[in-house]
């Protein structure tokens, strides 16, 4: 017996969107960002595209606290770090 | 009880190659075929701090991971969700991953934290990928009483699957080579 591969909150509806700012993403990360300039954020319209169709498709709850809290990212961060530091 | 090893990995690339290839393994769709157990990759949020140069990014991923059939019916799934946040620091060139599952927590606890470096013998032209990897079944769990073996299982998959992965960050590492030479492959 097999269970079904759908995982509860299947993002593929907006799998176009993610392809477009991933390819965008990875292009500016290789060109932009490991060549030191890094004072102007690239593909923003993707993100926001994305975005927007991920705040829709996205169910899982776990996953929609993490959506909502941008800019928080280095926090959580330095969190798991000391999370992780306790748990050792 | 907790099983936890670590890995290390020299890649003879430079750091900047090394760290765009571990954005791209689980997204370009050339590596599907091989890393057929990454179901789905988003991105959630990121930030980036423009005066320090420190690019901070959280993924969510899916990972289809069978187990035996008996821990199969205990669970009741074979898809599990895990978060992954990254922090680039591109002036002192480091990149640190962690990883966690979010789903099946009441029965399992994994953690893997990557990091990638320059190699101090060749700062310039090598990487080291230095990665710690924690697998705990919680006590209480239905899982318990077969704890040291589910853990085992993990630990076995995870490196037969890091084998995978480490295979195809070489790959993409040589295509970004050859792109930046001006040829493509």
């Amino acid at each position: 017996m097999r269970s079904k591969r759908s995982p509860s909150s299947s993002t593929s509806p907006c799998a176009p969107l993610r392809d477009a700012y991933h390819t965008c993403f990875n292009r500016w990360y290789a060109e932009k960002f490991m060549k030191g300039h890094w004072d102007k954020e690239e593909c923003v319209s993707e993100w926001q595209k994305y975005k927007a169709c991920l705040s829709e498709n996205l169910e899982d709850k776990n996953l929609r606290r993490f959506l909502e809290a941008e800019g928080n990212v280095q926090d959580d961060h330095r969190k798991d770090t000391a999370d992780a530091a306790e748990v050792g | 009880m907790v099983k936890a090893y670590t890995q290390e990995y020299i890649f003879k690339h430079p750091w900047e190659r090394v760290t765009s290839a571990s954005w791209r393994k689980f997204v370009d769709k050339e590596n599907k075929r091989i890393l057929s157990h990454i179901l789905e990759v988003d991105t959630l949020n990121h930030s980036l701090d423009s005066s320090s140069g420190k690019l901070c990014a959280t993924r969510a991923i899916t990972v289809h991971c069978p187990g035996p059939w008996f821990v199969r019916k205990i669970v009741g799934q074979d898809i599990c969700h895990c978060l992954e946040s990254t922090v680039v620091d591109a002036r002192s060139r480091s990149m640190q991953l962690i990883s966690r599952n979010i789903s099946l927590q009441k029965f399992i606890e994994v953690e893997e934290k990557t990091r990638y470096d320059p190699h101090p013998d060749n700062p310039a032209g090598w990487t080291i990928c230095r990665q710690e990897t924690s697998i705990r079944i919680k006590p209480l769990s239905a899982l318990a009483s077969m704890a040291e073996k589910v853990e085992q299982k993990c630990a076995e998959r995870f490196l037969q699957n890091s084998g995978k992965s480490r295979e195809v960050m070489e790959r993409i590492c040589k295509y970004l080579e050859a792109e930046s030479s001006g040829f493509a492959l």
